[in-house]
Order: structure tokens, then sequence, then C-alpha cells
């Protein structure tokens, strides 16, 4: 990982630029010349995170650090998982979470900054059999920061992931998810969420590797972008030799609300095997005139119409969320991002 | 019966590649490699004026300082471009007047790729019955151009590459590469550099071309590569459909093909450019053989309301790797993509197309069908993007991948970037097997095995088959049956 190694040494040179494929969209050696210095240890008190309302184990680490999540077999437990970066330093983080045979997890990770940090997060999820992990995640940077999250999840057969990504981006912003789907009825929800406005960036990016048959993978993107800002999707499945009746499906929909906003989308699909049924749907565009005018002509004010169909729009994915007080928080963030602006 | 009959006759005839035959034709060589002083013989040979050999002369420099690209998913071994002929012809006497003069054996070629070459033929058919000019490229240069006297009284130009240069000098100084720069990707900075032939339409104002025009190129010679370069100009209100197709004998070597074709569009013009690509595709089994077909292809819209289409069936070739793509300048100007890309055996294809959207109110439609059976990889790659001018753009794209059998790859790569908050860009792709039931649904009403998949499959590539003129039809039809012999049981 050439992020990692960037942020040990602070040499530049390191980072991924736009001339690897993979980073196309999302230059990170072309925005920054000069690292920022290690960040300092951060004594004081990190706060309330977006979750702390809703209890379970709280993991926090400021300015970078190294945790483990075990949760033995048969054990179910809630976890808020805060990445908070404290001032203008660089650092990254290593937490490794492992869930025994039929072990449940609810993981509900936040990302807070609140100053040009440079941070990045490596998350490394295994499942044993029948084990289920529900992961929501807001991201809810400061525009000046550069924030990169890597995480791979490997799966057992039997188990089951779903992960709920929301964020307002950064500076610069990657969340990046890569799954290893043995099959064997093993089950997979990815779905993301991005409101951008400002200059703000980010990168949705997940890689879906079906290794065995019978695996089944869904995933729903759906974003608005505003002003300046800049959403990127990327979203590959590959099927690989013999992962018959492999069904998966990937749509992204993105709204573009202003004339200097822009979204870049990559859906991939990679097949090696034959016996598959998989599909993706990609659409980007303006909000619906017929809509809006319907709106308007009912009497709602016109920053109130926009708030309400670009909060229908998104609510789609919203609704998806499993755990109800989480779809609530989420629902909530959604609506103070969106609500009352034209 | 009479359906039986043909089938029988089909699967004998086409056992193998139907156009693998060699031809020992009196070729010229130029030496084999490639250095200045080839591209000097190449265009001393073609009787240039030095502007052109100067210009051949710097894509050649250039040439030398680029890096063979490797970002598409397709593998070969490295191409040692110093050990092949860059330039083999028929040899004439002072190039042919009339089909008369043409080696005989030469017209025995194209009789045999079933080009209807004699005019004579052609005119004593049916009143009314379809006329095509040809221009028939033979390994390095244009052998013959059909029509040409016809054409010219509508004010059309339809000649070889060469003769346009020496004869239409200004024409081709203002449009050649004007659409794809010499040094826009390796092998079209290559092609600019050892360009032999090719063909060059110019329709003038207004004009909507009486006849479709068409060129069969074949590479005949061992060794050697074919580069081409057709430049097409379809003046303000100007209409012209082009047909392209392409065969090649059986080799054990790889031989390149990496023509470019540019086409340019002033306002109102519309140009239809088909092509039928049956290159051979190397040895099924073992991979051996077969031509690298590395093509770059681009229509400039420059004009407002201009239209462009592309439509392809892709059966041949070991490695097909190009992207037709339209740049849409003008307002209003739209461009249009249907692809078949069939792999069997052991071929590689990495093809799509790129609309970049860059005036306002323009408008792009994608129909892309991929078959990949056998050993083969088959990947859709294309770039939707629109500028923060072009308002009111608008994409449709469609892709669908068909696979049949275990051991075949079939990938979706589309590129979307959308830079203006008017614009609307919609994609779909599904990638599905050959369907259990529909196949049984056929076989129980008694068709083989065989023709239940050309069947089925007929019905998958519908959408893009019925854009191609109706000569182009009836041999892709018959191409996607043969393409996929074999593949099934």
């Amino acid at each position: 990982m050439t992020l990692a190694a960037a942020i040990r040494t602070g040499d530049a040179g390191l980072l991924p630029s736009r001339r690897d494929e993979d980073w196309r969209w999302t230059d990170l050696r072309g925005l920054l010349r000069v690292l920022p210095d290690a960040s300092a240890a951060f004594a004081g008190d990190a706060g309330a995170g977006p979750f702390s309302a809703l209890g379970g184990e709280d993991l926090v680490l400021v300015n970078g650090g190294r945790a483990e999540i075990a949760v033995e077999a048969g054990e179910a437990r809630q976890v808020c998982l805060r990445f908070v970066s404290r001032g203008a330093g660089r650092h990254a983080s290593v937490v490794r979470v492992t869930l025994g045979e039929g072990a449940r997890l609810r993981l509900l990770e936040s990302y807070e900054s609140d100053g040009a940090s440079l941070a990045q997060v490596d998350l490394d999820i295994v499942q044993a059999g029948q084990a289920r992990v529900e992961r929501v995640v807001i991201a809810d940077d400061d525009a000046d920061a550069v924030t990169v999250s890597q995480t791979q999840v490997r799966l057992s057969p039997g188990s089951r992931f779903s992960q709920s990504v929301l964020t307002s981006g950064a500076r610069r912003q990657r969340l990046e998810t890569r799954i290893l789907h043995p099959g064997g009825q093993a089950e997979l929800r990815l779905d993301g969420i991005y409101l951008l406005d400002g200059k703000r960036h980010a990168d949705l990016t997940t890689v879906v590797t079906h290794q065995g048959v019978d695996g089944a993978t869904g995933q729903l993107t759906k974003g608005v972008v505003r002003d300046q800002s800049r959403a990127v999707f990327q979203g590959r499945i590959t099927v690989a030799e013999g992962a018959d009746r492999t069904a998966a499906r990937m749509a992204h929909h993105g709204l573009i609300l202003s004339d200097r906003a822009e979204i870049d989308a990559k859906p991939e699909l990679e097949i090696y095997a034959d016996d598959v049924a998989c599909a993706h749907g990609n659409t980007v565009g303006a909000l619906d005139q017929d809509a809006l005018f319907y709106a308007l002509q009912r009497g709602i004010p016109a920053d109130e119409a926009l708030a309400l169909l670009t909060e229908a729009f998104i609510g789609e994915v919203v609704d998806r969320i499993e755990f109800e007080p989480a779809r609530d928080i989420a629902r909530a963030w959604v609506t103070a991002r969106l609500g009352g602006r034209p | 019966m009479a359906a039986a009959t043909k089938t029988v006759d089909q699967v004998a005839a086409l056992e193998s590649y139907e156009h693998g035959f060699v031809t020992d034709i009196d070729q010229e060589f130029a030496p084999k490699g490639l250095n200045a002083d080839i591209v000097r013989f190449i265009s001393a040979k073609k009787q240039e004026p030095q502007w052109m050999l100067d210009w051949r002369l710097e894509a050649f420099e250039r040439w030398l300082a680029m890096d063979e690209p490797d970002w598409a998913k397709v593998s070969f071994p490295k191409i040692d471009y110093q050990d092949a002929f860059y330039y083999a012809a028929p040899k004439a006497k002072d190039g042919p007047k009339s089909l008369d003069e043409v080696d005989p054996e030469l017209l025995a070629v194209y009789a045999k790729l079933g080009i209807p070459l004699k005019e004579q033929e052609v005119l004593a058919g049916v009143e009314g019955a379809p006329r095509y000019a040809v221009d028939a490229v033979f390994d390095s240069v244009s052998v013959v151009t059909t029509f040409k006297k016809e054409l010219a009284e509508a004010g059309i130009i339809f000649c070889p590459m060469s003769e346009a240069i020496r004869d239409h000098g200004e024409l081709v100084r203002k449009y050649l590469a004007s659409v794809v720069p010499v040094s826009d990707n390796y092998f079209a900075c290559l092609n600019s550099a050892v360009f032999s032939d090719g063909s060059f339409v110019y329709v003038p104002p207004g004009v909507r071309c009486p006849m479709e025009l068409s060129t069969y190129f074949r590479i005949n010679a061992e060794n050697s590569g074919q580069f081409e370069r057709t430049l097409i100009i379809a003046d303000k209100g100007a209409y012209v459909s082009y047909l392209e197709g392409c065969t090649a004998p059986m080799r054990d070597e790889n031989q390149l093909h990496a023509a470019v074709v540019e086409l340019v569009l002033l306002d109102d013009a519309e140009i239809k450019y088909s092509t039928v690509q049956n290159w051979y595709p190397g040895d099924p089994a073992t991979g051996k053989g077969g031509i690298y077909n590395f093509v770059t292809k681009r229509a400039d819209c420059r004009g407002d309301r201009s239209k462009v289409s592309w439509t392809q069936v892709e059966t041949g070739s070991a490695i097909t790797w190009k992207y037709p793509s339209c740049v849409l300048r003008g307002e209003g100007s739209s461009g249009e993509f249907y692809s078949i890309a069939i792999t069997n055996g052991r071929q590689q294809a990495d093809t799509g197309t790129k609309m970049i959207h860059l005036g306002a109110n323009t408008r792009s439609r994608i129909i892309s069908k991929g078959i990949s059976a056998g050993r083969s990889s088959n990947t859709y790659r294309g770039l939707v993007s629109a500028h923060p001018k072009a308002k009111g753009a608008r994409n449709f794209t469609q892709c669908d991948s068909l696979l049949i059998g275990k051991t075949c790859a079939a990938h979706t790569v589309p590129y979307v970037e959308a830079r203006n908050g008017q614009c609307v860009f919609e994609h779909e792709a599904t990638t599905t097997k050959l369907s259990e039931d529909q196949l049984f649904y056929a076989m129980q009403r008694g068709l083989s095995q065989e023709e239940a998949v050309q069947l089925l499959v007929n019905g998958f590539v519908r959408d893009v088959l019925q854009q191609l003129p109706m000569e182009f039809a009836v041999e892709a039809q018959k191409l996607v049956a043969i393409s996929l012999e074999g593949s099934v049981g």
C-alpha cells in the first residue's frame, strides 16, 4: 500500500497519482506536493461522535493508532469505531476485526476531522461461517482534510456483510472497500451515499471478487453534487472461473445540481464464469424538471421542493440500513445536509 | 429440407476459415524492418510530394520516442517492429488503368471474397439492384476503384489515398490528421509514418452519395503489416454510407494491422460507417497466428446537427483493440455506435467507443453486444464524457454480454465523466449465459443444438444487425453463425 508507506516515510513521491488506473479520478500526488508533518499525540477530549447516542462500546482512535476487535463465536456486539483527526498532521490507523462462527457485529464507524490532516485507515474484517456484520459509516470530514479509508473484508460461506457508507466528502477523500466473496450462500450488500458541496471531493470505490458458487451481491449507490464538487464512483465485480450461479447487481445514480459540479463513474463487470446473472445500471444527470415543476405548482417553494425531491432520491438507500436507530441517525444526517438549500 | 441442406453446406464450407487462402501473386517488397529509409522508400514509391514525406518523417521521429501502451485487457508477446515488411505490393506495370489490366489472379481473389468488382456484372443485374463503388486494398496498395466516373459526375471524390495525395493535395493537407493527430497514440503514430494506402472520400456540400462506397482490405503477403489510412470528408449537408470489409490468409505468424480512419463532418452532414471485420482469428485450438487489429477510428462532428453512425461486426482477428469514437463538437450533433463483437477460440477483444460531448444538445447512443465462446476474452470499454459547455447532452448506453461455455470471459468497463448539471447519461449492462429454457424450447421444436444457438444469438444481436446496410446484414448474419461454429457441445 503505497499511501501507507508515504505516510510512514513522509515521501510524497509514493502517493498514488492519476497515472494509476485505480486512482485516475482521485489524484493525491498532484494535490499534495509536500506531506504534512506527522501528527502529534492528542491528549484532549475527542467529544461525541455521530453514533455516540446509541451506546455500545466506544473505540476512538485519535490521530492514528492500532486496535483489534475480536468477536467470539456466537457473541453479539455493537461498537462505535471513531477515526478522529485533530490538527493538520499526517497519520495512519490500523484496525483488525475478527468474527467467530455465528458472531454478530454492528460496526458504527465515523470519520471526523477539523483541519488539513492527511489520514489513512486500514481496516481488515475477517468473518467465519454464519457471522454477520452490519457496517454503517458516516464520513464527516473537514473541507481541508484528505482522508483515505481502505477496508478489506473476507467472508466465509453462509456469512453476511452489509454496508452503508454516507459521506459529505473532503478536500480529497476515498472510501474503498474490497471484498473476497466465497459464494456458498454468503450475502453482501454494499450501499453508498454522497452529498457534496463547495469544492469537496469523494470517491467511493468497491471491488468485489466472487470466488465460489452461489454468491449474491447487491449494490446501490446514490449521490448529489452541488457547487464545484466532484464525486467518483468506481465499482468492480469480478466473477472468477467456476464461481457459477453468482447473482450480482450494481446500481449507481448521481444527481448533478450545478453546472460546475462533476460526477465520474466506472461500474465494471469482469466475468470469467458462464452461469451468472450480473447487471449494472448507471445514470448521471440533472433533476427531473417535470417533478420539480409539479412540486412548484402545488405551491411548494423552490428550495423546499428541491430538498424534498433529493431527499426522496437518497431515501431509498437510507431505508436499506437494517439497524433502525442507525437508520434514523443516517436519515437526520442526510436531511441536515440537504434541507433548505437551493 | 432446404434449411437442412444449407446448414450442411455451411458447416462443410466453414469448417475452416473461408478466407484463409494465400494468393501467389508477384509481390514487390520493401526491405524488412523499420527506419527512416523505409519511410522514404514508401513515400517515393507513392510518388508523394515533399510535404508528405516531411510529415511522415516527423511522425516516425515521434513514434520512436513513444512507448507501446499496455492498458488493454489483452495479452500478446511483444511485437518486434523490425521483423516485418512495411510495404508489399502486387507488381503491376504503371498501375492499372482499368479492370482489364489488373492481374487476373487478383481479380480471382476478389471473386473468391465475393466482391462484385466487375461493374458490368453489377450493371447487368436487374434494374434497381444495389450498386456500390468498391476500392480494394491488397496489402499495401489500392488495386482498383470502381464507379469513379459516375461518382465524379456528382462531384464526389472516391479514390485511393495515394492518388488523393497527388491529385487533391490541398484537401488532404487540410484534413489529414486533423481528427487523429499524428501522435495521438502509439499505433496511430506508426501508421502516420508508414501508411501506404487507403481510401479517400470527399462529398461536396449538399450531395447525397448515390451509392454505397465500399473498401475491401486484404493482407496477403507473409510477415507484412497493413497500415491503411482512410479519410472521409462530408461537407455541409452531404451524406455518405461507407462499408469496410477485411480478410487475411491463414498464417502461423501474427500480422499487425494498424489503420487510422478519420471522418470529418461539417454542418448537417451525415456519415454511416459500417465494418465487417473478418481477419484471420488464429488457430482456435493453439491460438497460433492471426491478425493483431490495432486500429484508431474517430469521427469529428465539427458541424452543427451533423450525425455519424458507426456500425461494426467484429468476428475476426486474434486481438482486436479499437474504439471507434465520436467527437461531438457541433451544436446538436449526434453519434451512434452499434457493435457486435464475437470472440471464439483464443481470440481477445478489447473494444468499445468514446462519445465526447463538447457541444450543446449533443446526443449519443451506444448499443454493444459481446459474445464470448471457447477460451476467448471479450471486453467492452467505453467512455462517455460531457464537457462543461455540453449543456443538454444525452447518452444512452446498453451493453450486453453473452457467455457460451465455461472457459470464456466477458468484461464491461464503462467510463462516465459528467462535467455539467444539464446532461443526462444512462448506462445499463448485463452479462448472462444463453438461457437453457430458450435453448430447450428451440430444440424440442426440432432444431439441432447448433441451430438453436445460432437462432438465439441472432436474436441477441438483432438490434445491431438492423442498423447494417442491406448488403452487409446478410453477410454479417452468416458470419455470426460461422464464428460460433463448434462453440457448443
